[in-house]
């Protein structure tokens, strides 16, 4: 499998300033030192060897949307931010390519950050594709229609042309779709959210994202401990550090950066992507934020095997 | 994970050893509880929780910090003392540093 990530941003789409922009190139150049490059090829390499992250590159600004490739002949895609209209533009050059017109696309919930890049969604204009959006929320269909009724949207959902249908899934047995083993779990958040396990030959993904693990009901965790067991790779929410998860954003519907290492450690996951990024943080917040993870990783490590802790950008891709 | 609780003037001093995290984090989330209610019940003592003796203390152990500060509300109040280099880079990281005063020493009662 191969996960790529098209929106890591939570809650809000951020774009990058002028300053910030400024700022990185300002730092790039005292790096460089005077040195000459032949080419762009040539400066870009020397970025990458030489620039932390947060100054050669950026985390991206779009709000949740992950594709997992490894499906047999459809896409599958993980919640519908403003992500996914990037994916959508590039589902159409593969198309062209001769991919398979099917999407199947899991919402964690249906908060406006996670569904709202469907209108912008290329293929659901597409009268030759066929779009099944998977959900534990019965009242998926409504939120999708909602959000393109004239007040919002100038575009009704019944022009789309795609053929588009809904499944509602429990939690009580995994199913198939496309060769993908597919669980649910149930998380804190208003109005609920879900997490997805996806497994398939003996490799698996976890998607937990806008999941609050209450500090008052620890014992909930080992669900998710059992959850997240010898995962591959457990894309998490990490939006906020612990200190403010339990005091002033307690009850927003988020969880830790160390709430999460804790909880693969318990599970014996294998790598840990940290996801849904504060939308007020700056990449260099960011990238400070995954340095702090990587530590913490270690200092309660113990005996077990290291997590490798990754940070989601949009861009990254990941196999499996 | 062992628990010391000694009382000097005007002050609880709770004495956690060895680790905190998710399999000791319920027998150190009680006794600290438990410390609070003797200290409010007490007239509101302060309660020095000593890491000197503490490896390190996972997300389990923090929050058990944060029920204790919610038990303690206004009438006790917490402060960590002597955190090792390892237990001062958790506090750190996670920011309970921002939410529990911490100091260097125990030091003498006041």
């Amino acid at each position: 499998m191969l996960v790529r990530f098209w929106g890591t941003r939570g809650s809000l789409p951020v774009a990058q300033k002028a300053d910030a922009i400024r700022s990185k190139i300002a730092r790039a150049l005292v790096a460089a030192g005077g040195r000459n490059f032949a080419d762009d090829a040539e400066a870009a390499a020397f970025a990458e060897a030489s620039l932390d992250f947060a100054t050669y590159g950026a985390y991206g600004g779009a709000t949740s949307c992950v594709e997992i490739e490894g499906a047999d002949d459809a896409y599958f895609v993980c919640d519908m931010g403003s992500g996914l209209r990037e994916f959508g533009i590039d589902a159409f050059r593969r198309c062209a390519a001769g991919h398979p017109r099917t999407y199947h696309i899991f919402l964690s919930h249906l908060h406006w950050d996670h569904i709202m890049g469907f209108p912008f969604f290329g293929p659901a204009f597409d009268p030759g594709a066929t779009i099944v959006i998977h959900s534990g929320h019965p009242d998926a269909e409504q939120a999708l229609r909602r959000q393109q009724e004239e007040i919002s949207f100038p575009v009704p959902f019944d022009w789309l042309r795609a053929k588009i249908s809904f499944e509602v899934h429990g939690m009580a047995e995994p199913f198939e779709v496309a060769g993908v083993t597919v669980t649910l779990i149930r998380q804190h958040h208003s109005h609920d959210s879900y997490g997805y396990h996806l497994a398939r030959d003996g490799r698996s993904v976890i998607y937990s994202t806008d999941s609050e693990h209450k500090v008052d009901n620890m014992d909930a965790e080992a669900a998710f401990e059992a959850f997240f067991a010898a995962a591959d790779l457990v894309i998490c929410d990490t939006m906020y550090s612990l200190g403010d998860s339990v005091s002033l954003k307690q009850d927003w519907g988020h969880s830790s950066n160390v709430v999460a290492v804790d909880l693969c450690h318990a599970a014996g996951a294998k790598r840990l992507a940290l996801f849904h990024h504060e939308p007020t943080y700056t990449d260099a917040d960011i990238q400070r934020m995954h340095a702090e993870t990587v530590r913490y990783e270690e200092l309660v490590r113990e005996e077990r095997p290291p997590l490798q802790v990754l940070c989601a950008y949009d861009g990254l891709e990941v196999t499996i | 994970m062992e628990w010391q609780l000694e009382r000097d003037a005007g002050r609880l001093v709770g004495r956690p050893r060895g680790r905190v995290d998710e399999t000791t984090w319920e027998a150190f989330s009680a006794a600290l509880t438990a410390a609070v209610r003797e200290a409010a019940a007490a007239g509101g003592l302060l309660l020095v929780v000593d890491f000197s003796g503490l490896d390190y203390m996972s997300s389990r152990g923090l929050r058990a910090l944060t029920m204790a500060k919610r038990e303690a509300g206004d009438a006790v109040k917490i402060t960590l003392a002597a955190p090792n280099a390892r237990m001062r880079e958790i506090l750190a990281i996670s920011r309970y540093d921002k939410l529990f005063d911490v100091i260097d020493a125990v030091g003498p009662a006041a």
